[in-house]
């Protein structure tokens, strides 16, 4: 019992992490490493506004995540617009910003108890003979949401139709009216502005601690690539298969071991299936 | 309505365009003839912008050096430096060579993906006017491009720029690996199109099932325009015969 509720938990907070980096990656081909510093900056700009400058906490959350989405475009036109293409330099430059953001970070001493974002709902539910807090139940809800509306966003919209054709064949999209510079920089956008929501939904669980920023990445890249980077089913199975390895080593082994499974699960689908378990293998020359 | 004057295009110091000078006028079915890398696909770039595209972006990394002389004039405008999105905004679509579609996407999400410009509410008389040119498309609907035949896929590229509801059309090697029987069907299709006041320029070297359908065509060797001549003259030209239609 214990393991299927923490592990449908768990699970989805993996997800929840991994949406923002799979939209930006999976969608128009950008592989955005700074997605863990955006989600620890998301935080820690929230609790800023919150705590320092005593703005509302729902603006608060707002402002956080239209500012980093801001930063997320604003990285494309600066730093990306001239890598477009050239996937390790792209891996280089985000990964960089990501180590900049996140030193800066531990370097103004945003670490540590002090620093907690507040729970949306307080207290906690008895589920079978485990206790369950609310905030872990509405963070299965968001994460649920953020699926759904990650979904329609991508099949029905102008703009979310617009992210798939730069992903499928750019060339042709462009031949068809659609800008890809601003589509790109819009989906990197897009996706910082996730990695706030689910630090918001997640962070709580917790104090801010820096690390996070690293952690979140490898998070997300390891349910990216176990299942398949571009496909949602594929999260959605990935974070499932992930989640409930870790919470199962947790149990029955140590919680020092769930690390492990992470990177080990990054290392079997590399050997076995290395687009994912959902993935096609996508030619470099097909993005460029 | 499109009038190419003195193009030349160069890839770094390699001449792909020569001088080149070309006019379609509106109503007709023009078609420029050539072989492989005679430059016909460069020529349907520069008209479409999509070359401008390539050239900021390979300015952009440091990569390929394009270079672009001449004039463009589409209806009385000089759009040579134009970006594609303004291009087709005036009126001018590309179906490009070897039908590139969404392959993931069905049928139907790709036409609508091509509506990105278009307002919501002329979107559905798009679909109306695609699906009449095209009815095995609304067959389809549902298919996933990717699992398309060649046929289909072709039927549904030359929709995708038809969505655009463009005024000028340009196709760039529509007949290519398809069987005659689809090849014919396809003639038909550029024919209603044009009944419908759309302008076509295409790009072709099957001459053969093309010619009796042109009113005016020209032949590109090398980057340099050679012969030009009514359909009629070029289907009685020997070396037209020779080099395309294989007599």
């Amino acid at each position: 019992m214990e393991i299927l509720i923490y592990g449908i938990t768990n699970s989805v907070t993996l997800a929840l992490m991994a949406i923002g980096f799979s939209l930006t990656f999976g969608i128009s081909g950008l592989a955005n490493f700074a997605h863990g510093a955006f989600y620890l900056l998301g935080g820690i700009l929230t609790w800023i506004f919150l705590n320092q400058l005593g703005v509302p906490y729902l603006f608060s959350a707002l402002i956080s995540i239209l500012l980093v989405g801001l930063l997320g475009f604003l990285l494309y036109w600066g730093l990306m617009l001239r890598l477009r293409g050239l996937a390790i330099n792209e891996v280089i430059a985000t990964l960089a910003a990501a180590i900049v953001i996140i030193e800066v970070l531990r370097w103004l001493g945003f670490s540590g108890f002090t620093y907690v974002l507040p729970e949306f709902i307080k207290g906690s539910v008895k589920i079978g003979n485990v206790w369950l807090d609310y905030q872990r139940i509405f963070l299965v809800g968001i994460g649920v949401a953020l699926i759904i509306f990650f979904y329609l966003f991508t099949h029905r919209t102008k703009v979310g139709l617009s992210f798939r054709a730069i992903a499928q064949n750019e060339r042709t999209a462009i031949s068809l009216g659609i800008d890809s510079d601003w589509t790109a920089a819009l989906s990197l956008a897009f996706g910082s502005a996730l990695a706030v929501v689910a630090g918001l939904a997640i962070l709580p669980l917790g104090s801010i601690d820096t690390e996070v920023g690293y952690d979140i990445l490898i998070y997300a890249l390891a349910v990216g690539i176990v299942g398949g980077l571009e496909s949602i089913p594929g999260i959605v199975l990935a974070s499932f298969i992930l989640g409930f390895c870790q919470i199962a080593v947790a149990t029955f082994f140590r919680a020092q071991w769930q690390t492990v499974v992470t990177l080990g699960a990054i290392v079997i689908i590399l050997a076995v299936k290395p687009s994912g378990i959902f993935g096609k293998y996508k030619e470099l020359e097909e993005r460029v | 309505m499109l009038e190419v004057k003195n193009l030349m295009v160069f890839f770094e110091n390699a001449l792909a365009l020569n001088d080149l000078s070309i006019e379609v006028n509106r109503g007709e079915i023009v078609s420029t003839l050539g072989s492989n890398s005679a430059g016909k696909t460069t020529l349907m770039n520069t008209i479409s912008g999509l070359i401008i595209d390539m050239q900021v972006k390979e300015d952009r990394r440091g990569g390929e050096r394009i270079t672009l002389m001449g004039e463009v004039w589409f209806e009385g405008e000089e759009i040579l430096f134009s970006k594609p999105s303004t291009r087709i905004r005036r009126g001018i679509a590309l179906s490009r060579e070897r039908h590139p579609i969404f392959p993931e996407s069905d049928i139907e999400e790709n036409l609508r993906i091509s509506t990105y410009l278009r307002k919501d509410s002329e979107v559905k008389s798009s679909f109306d006017f695609v699906y009449s040119i095209f009815p095995p498309l609304q067959m389809l609907k549902k298919r996933k491009a990717g699992f398309c035949s060649g046929g289909e896929q072709q039927m549904l590229s030359i929709g995708m720029a038809l969505m655009t509801r463009p005024k000028l059309l340009l196709l760039d090697e529509p007949l290519l690996g398809l069987s005659p029987a689809m090849q014919t069907s396809l003639i038909q299709a550029i024919k209603q199109i044009r009944k419908e006041g759309i302008t076509v320029l295409v790009a072709e070297q099957f001459a053969r099932p093309l010619l009796p359908i042109v009113d005016r065509g020209y032949v590109i060797e090398n980057g340099m325009l050679t012969l030009q001549g009514t359909g009629q003259e070029l289907r009685e030209n020997p070396e037209v015969r020779s080099t395309f239609m294989g007599v």
